[in-house]
């Protein structure tokens, strides 16, 4: 599903994001990249979603090679693969119901289909009595469930999930490693960025250790090692 | 297509309504640099209307001797209009003259007494030159100085004219040259101030560009909601400015027209006809500004 082939990324100050580094994650995966802040982790998701491109080797997404990928072709891709950050990143003057049918309406989908899909999205979020509130309103995990909403509503194969609970209390953080888990099951290829040891160890999934831009592990059903 | 237009109408209304003190802000920013515009264009278009009607009231009088004849002087009227820059030349004749003087005397029986001892005309026949530009009398003078018709002469108020000619007309070439300077220095500091405003209100959007772009929306998406902001913006100053115009032109005409009594001239009407024409002055101006400067500004945090 994710495929980085010998994939090189330079920084204009010639610090090494990934240096010669593959991967494969296969559809329905869940898989965690862990490593220590600045080691390249957040790199690759970028890579992803043709935030960031690859200095050298090659990024594919299903079977797309995004590796050059046009900047009018970057919107179609974003809409096939979901993203979620660390800080929400939620337009702060739209509600939780305008922050999840944004996403569609970007793309056109008329609103007969946005009415049926977003509240069917907050209710797999459990927000669907909090529709009208506005992100200050709402806690941290909730608005990173708001978040996890509008990266869902176009069904992605594939979600990124970078340090999502990077900004969230313990509690809060397992609520949303659990929403993760049960859009697995679903079906969806979930990418989990992550430094949380706790979380990584509890999964008991994939874990990917990352350390100065190249691999240093790859376990099945791993913890975390760095 | 009709969903998209439909929709960034939408967000351009929302961004309106949920920014509302940055609305009012650029909309106040732009209608103070709508109206400051078009001050100054007025302050231009009256003192040019000034300029000229000081110029029509110059002119030179040329009062021939007596016993020159009538077609003399014609002769002399003649050659006097095929000066470049002499405008028009009028032939005032020995009984025009003794009619006007009556008539601006008729309240004084002293004078109207005085007249009707005389049997014989007193007043000469005379010419009166206008000249294009206020610098012209100086070229005039001198060429009809040097013609042949110089000694049919009387008396003439060239002399008495030159000078205040001269002054008069450079203290207005340096008004005018200030004013100008003093217009162009408050444009442009309105234009800064209005590229700077819009200019905030975008960084005060940038999170949401960059949110925009993740989610999927393509480059025009996000701009259309900006462009059609910066059209109600300009929609909205430009009409606010106009009435705030015309305020000031109905508060001012009285002024301006008692200083142009006896002349074809009224800044109400002036503004009546040219309505349509200033309006639009206007509201390109706007277009160009709100949006012009939001393009310009948005065009950074595209590249997410």
């Amino acid at each position: 599903m994710i495929r980085f082939d010998k994939v090189t990324k330079i920084y204009s100050d010639n610090t090494y994001a990934a240096r010669d580094l593959s991967l494969h994650i296969r559809p329905a995966e869940f898989v965690s990249i862990v490593g220590q802040s600045g080691t390249g982790k957040t790199t690759l998701a970028k890579m992803v979603i043709a935030e960031e491109r690859p200095s050298k080797g090659r990024v594919i997404i299903g079977s797309w090679d995004i590796t050059a990928v046009r900047s009018a072709d970057i919107p179609v891709l974003r809409r096939q693969v979901g993203m979620v950050f660390q800080d929400f990143k939620l337009l702060p003057k739209k509600t939780v119901y305008e922050n999840v049918a944004f996403a569609l309406e970007v793309c056109g989908v008329n609103q007969g289909h946005i009415n049926r899909i977003v509240p069917q999205v907050l209710k797999v979020v459990g927000l669907n009595e909090k529709r009208d509130k506005f992100p200050h309103q709402l806690s941290g995990g909730q608005r990173q469930r708001v978040a996890i909403g509008r990266a869902l509503v176009h069904r992605p194969k594939v979600l990124v999930a970078d340090e999502p609970t990077g900004n969230l209390d313990t509690i809060n953080a397992q609520e949303i490693i659990e929403l993760l888990l049960k859009i697995n099951t679903l079906g969806t290829t979930i990418m989990l960025v992550t430094h949380n040891k706790d979380i990584v160890n509890r999964l008991r999934k994939r874990v990917i250790s990352i350390d100065d831009g190249t691999i240093v592990s790859d376990q099945q059903s791993g913890k975390y090692i760095i | 297509m009709l969903i998209t237009v439909y929709r960034t109408s939408k967000f351009a209304f929302q961004n309106v309504w949920r920014n509302l003190w940055l609305s009012i802000i650029t909309i106040f920013i732009l209608t103070l640099t709508l109206l400051t515009t078009s001050l100054v264009a007025t302050l231009n278009i009256v003192a040019d209307q000034a300029v000229q009607a000081v110029e029509e009231k110059i002119n030179i009088d040329i009062y021939f001797k007596p016993e020159v004849d009538e077609q003399d002087v014609i002769t002399a009227q003649v050659w006097l209009q095929s000066i470049p820059e002499v405008k028009s030349v009028r032939y005032v004749s020995r009984d025009e003259a003794l009619e006007k003087f009556k008539a601006s005397h008729a309240n004084n029986p002293n004078i109207a007494a005085a007249l009707a001892e005389l049997t014989d005309n007193p007043l000469p026949a005379s010419l009166v030159i206008q000249a294009y530009a206020l610098q012209d009398y100086a070229v005039i003078t001198q060429q009809f100085e040097a013609s042949q018709y110089d000694t049919l002469v009387q008396d003439k108020n060239f002399s008495d004219h030159q000078l205040v000619i001269e002054r008069l007309s450079s203290i207005i070439r340096r008004l005018y040259q200030g004013a100008l300077v003093v217009s162009l220095i408050f444009i442009i500091i309105s234009v800064i101030m209005m590229f700077n405003t819009v200019r905030v209100a975008i960084y005060a959007h940038r999170e949401e560009l960059g949110i925009m772009k993740l989610v999927g929306a393509t480059n025009w998406f996000v701009r259309a909601p900006f462009i059609l902001e910066g059209l109600v913006y300009a929609l909205v100053s430009s009409s606010i400015a106009m009435v705030l115009l015309w305020i000031t032109m109905a508060a001012a005409t009285p002024y301006v027209n008692n200083f142009f009594t006896g002349y074809n001239f009224s800044l109400s009407l002036f503004f009546q006809e040219h309505f349509w024409y200033i309006f639009a002055f206007q509201v390109v101006v706007s277009i160009v500004l709100a949006v012009g400067s939001s393009m310009l500004s948005i065009g950074r945090y595209l590249r997410v």
